[in-house]
């Protein structure tokens, strides 16, 4: 057969303008294999994130690790709910909610998360103004500037490159286990504290800990992984491959976040400085590993993880507005065709990056406090997430499992108790 | 009720009303309308879900008298109250409507349901519209009382709605959704694109009953979406659908199957078809030879006008292959073209060759830059691809490069997110 020996060779996908070069014919297979599980898990630590882990290991040494395995394990559980209810449903969380609740329990959620969202916004920039703060850059140029591009970026340019773009950014971080190696810490107790609760019953602590559950658990990692597998078509023969992206990037982050606590708790907090609260703090932890780069090392991974959560969150914002006011959601992204779109785009760029150029912004108190709002914030949305993914009626044979639906029940219990305490501590004034 | 328009009813606000008896009586609460889709342009309400006495029963329409905003009431003497169990073309209009998706065909777009309007035509209570305004989401939101105080807003008239259903159990592709055919192919595309994977599915369903319409909507689809609804095919559904679609559009869908599935599906085609395709499927898809079509009329340049044009009138060909009509010598060599237009103006026994024009052509290799840029500085919406000897092989028509050179962003008009 003719044909037989033809078609193999025959090229296939679309045809391009030009050939590429080389170079970036294997610069973009490299970052090919990015799927949302791993863009969501690293936009997951974000600012806010490096901030909450590194006060965590400054102020408690190794003490908070045993709950990082904990929240490791609900991390992937909730993800996975999210990435399999998109596959199943085809449809996104706020549509979900709207179609089985109503609009009220619908609007109720979409406030929270955009509550949350403009907090998180914020935080990005505070973060980007801090990343370049170290090379000397003041935030009220390079935030401005990151704004505009990050707007550029979602409106007129390509999205899905400047992803890939800021995830590579994100590698920066894994000189975190490097480091934290280097710095020779003293294994038995890092084990030791993996497995033994240590608790301390003081407000900060009880804070510390709902800021490290809201920015490792974030809601819009749920929103995003959800649209993205609806975005790519993903059906339920994905399922399987879907849910060995989410389980190992979810897994990476958090080993990540693991030992930015160990290497921030092996210098920061050996040395008796309890207090992280300035971006050069926080890049100590990788002088171990990188000497006097240190700083620039850390700037870099900030800046990525950053500028990829800013781009990353306006969109999920839009996503959920068009699908609980029941707007037409996409739509090529001209502010004409695209009216909520941008407004969206534009409000949360212009207040996340007004609040992070207010001089002498306290920074890593500020990241930390979003991630407390955050916190509080999220059972909410893991509510929705955990009652949509047990709905018989809505996942047929792809509802949760009884003992994966019991450990989803307990995260949204244990997070919901840990809101409650939290507006306890915040009225008994000790927060 | 008097004359004029008749009064509208807001589903939101029977729904969670008083179900009462004759006598005005409170019996229970009202859950859901049912209503029976089909024929009707405006389905009639079958009858009431109530909840009475913590039981969930199931109330016929001809018990009921009438449908209000807070209550529904109930003929006296035939309470009968039965469990709710669901029957085929019968939808929810709380459960399985409201707050979902809908096609606005009048539009070609997905809108969302944030209320329905019913209101008694023709003796019964039907469903006559949706209202998709926030004004609409703005009334189920505030309180009861003052809820009836909000003005209808963006009414968008049932008889230009489909709702989807393939969430519905019983009804599951059992509807028909005759609107969509009154669609451009491309519309429908559009909206297969917009909605889930399972809504495409139902859209690609309903217009599955008409072949040709079919084809037509597989050549708009883009090439991932081309893919996500043939995959669970069998060869000989795929090889149906190709023959019926235009041959460069059937070798781009060729190139998206796997290539374990290509041989068999081709060898399932008629032997012309077959032909065509494999020639296609020879080139490169980034060239002149993969963006062509086969398909074009040619014919000796000592033909005379009304010849030429019978070639055309005997064509089944889209009219955009036949713009142009190109005349060869008697080696086969292409010696020129012209427009059909302005062949309908020259006089009737005119011989070709002394009318016909040179004209730009490509190699099969040409890139698609080439052939774009050629296009461009010629305003041409046709080029000919030739061969070494000049010999026609096909013609590249304008909508074909324009796809391939729009701007990712411009081409995506659904989707933020995206995907390659």
């Amino acid at each position: 057969m003719e044909l037989r020996a033809l078609l193999p060779r025959l090229p296939r996908g679309r045809p391009r303008l030009r050939p590429r070069n080389p170079l970036a014919v294997k610069l973009i297979a490299l970052l090919a294999f990015l799927g949302p599980g791993i863009v969501a898990a690293n936009a997951g630590n974000d600012a806010g994130g490096i901030a909450t882990y590194a006060s965590v290991g400054a102020r408690y040494g190794y003490d908070l690790l045993w709950m990082m395995v904990l929240i490791t394990v609900s991390l992937v559980v909730v993800q996975e709910m999210a990435a399999r209810m998109g596959a199943v449903t085809g449809k996104g969380l706020a549509e979900l909610i709207r179609e089985q609740y109503g609009p009220r329990w619908s609007l109720f959620s979409t406030f929270a998360v955009l509550a949350a969202n403009l907090g998180i916004c914020i935080s990005e920039f505070v973060g980007i103004g801090a990343a370049l703060g170290l090379a000397h850059v003041p935030p009220q140029a390079s935030v401005p500037i990151a704004a505009l591009l990050v707007w550029l970026l979602v409106v007129r340019g390509s999205y899905k490159l400047a992803e890939r773009v800021f995830v590579a950014m994100t590698i920066p971080f894994f000189a975190y286990p490097v480091a934290a190696i280097l710095a020779h810490p003293h294994w038995g107790s890092v084990g030791r504290a993996v497995v033994e609760p240590r608790i301390h019953v003081t407000g900060p602590y009880v804070v510390l800990f709902i800021a490290t559950v809201g920015t490792t658990i974030t809601p819009f990692m749920q929103l995003y992984l959800q649209s993205a597998v609806v975005e790519r078509g993903l059906g339920p023969e994905d399922i399987p491959a879907e849910r060995a992206e989410v389980a190992t990037a979810s897994l990476f982050a958090n080993l990540v976040a693991g030992f930015i606590i160990i290497a921030t708790g092996a210098t920061l907090f050996v040395h008796g400085h309890h207090t992280v609260s300035s971006a050069a703090d926080a890049a100590k932890a990788l002088e171990p590993f990188a000497g006097r780069f240190a700083e620039a090392l850390f700037a870099v991974g900030l800046l990525g993880a950053s500028l990829l959560a800013a781009a990353i969150l306006p969109v999920t914002a839009a996503y959920v507005i068009a699908e609980t006011f029941g707007l037409e959601k996409g739509i090529a992204r001209r502010p004409h065709e695209a009216p909520v779109f941008v407004t969206t785009l534009t409000v949360l760029l212009v207040v996340g990056a007004a609040v992070a150029m207010v001089p002498g912004v306290p920074v890593i108190k500020l990241l930390v406090l979003v991630q407390v709002v955050n916190g509080a914030l999220l059972p909410v949305t893991l509510f929705f997430v955990w009652r949509l993914a047990r709905n018989h009626e809505l996942m047929g044979e792809h509802r949760n499992g009884r003992v994966f639906d019991a450990v989803a029940g307990l995260t949204v219990l244990a997070t919901g108790a840990l809101s409650l305490v939290l507006v306890g501590l915040t009225f008994a004034g000790r927060a | 009720m008097a004359s004029g328009a008749p009064t509208v009813l807001h589903l939101s606000l029977v729904v969670g009303g008083e179900l009462r008896d004759a006598a005005g009586e409170r019996l229970g609460r009202v859950d859901d309308l049912i209503v029976r889709l089909g024929d009707d342009d405006y389905p009639p309400v079958a009858g009431v879900v109530a909840t009475v006495a913590g039981r969930q029963v199931f109330v016929a329409a001809e018990q009921i008298v009438q449908l209000a905003p807070g209550f529904v009431s109930l003929e006296a003497d035939r309470l009968d109250l039965q469990h709710f169990r669901r029957r085929p073309q019968e939808v929810l209009l709380k459960k399985d409507v409201l707050d979902r998706q809908l096609i606005n065909v009048a539009g070609a777009r997905l809108v969302r349901a944030n209320e329905i309007e019913l209101a008694r035509l023709e003796g019964w209570y039907r469903v006559v519209g949706v209202d998709v305004s926030l004004r609409g989401l703005v009334r189920r939101v505030i309180p009861r009382p003052l809820a009836a105080r909000v003005e209808p807003g963006g009414f968008l008239d049932w008889a230009s709605i489909e709702p989807f259903t393939g969430h519905v159990p019983t009804v599951r592709l059992r509807v028909p959704h005759p609107k969509l055919a009154k669609l451009h192919p491309a519309q429908v595309a559009d909206l297969v694109e917009a909605a889930s994977h399972n809504q495409g599915e139902e859209i690609m369903a309903a217009v599955a009953s008409d072949p040709e319409l079919e084809a037509d909507v597989f050549e708009e689809l883009e090439d991932s979406h081309q893919l996500e609804f043939v995959e669970d095919r069998s060869d000989e559904e795929i090889a149906e659908l190709l023959g019926r679609m235009e041959t460069d559009d059937a070798a781009d869908l060729v190139l998206q199957l796997p290539e374990e599935r290509r041989e068999d599906v081709i060898g399932l085609l008629s032997s012309f078809q077959e032909r065509r395709l494999r020639t296609l499927l020879g080139y490169d898809p980034a060239t002149a030879g993969g963006l062509m079509s086969p398909e074009f009329v040619c014919v000796y340049a000592d033909a005379t006008r009304e010849e030429a044009l019978e070639r055309v009138e005997r064509s089944a060909l889209p009219a955009e292959s036949l713009a142009w009509i190109y005349g060869m010598n008697t080696h086969r060599r292409l010696r020129g073209g012209i427009a059909l237009a302005d062949l309908v103006r020259t006089a009737a026994e005119e011989r070709l060759w002394n009318v016909l024009r040179p004209v730009q052509t490509v190699r099969a290799d040409a890139d698609l830059e080439e052939v774009a840029r050629l296009m461009t500085d010629f305003d041409l919406t046709i080029v000919p691809v030739v061969d070494e000897e000049e010999r026609i092989l096909g013609i590249v028509t304008v909508d074909d490069v324009l796809e391939l050179v729009l701007p990712e962003p411009w081409r995506r008009r659904f989707g933020l997110l995206g995907s390659d």
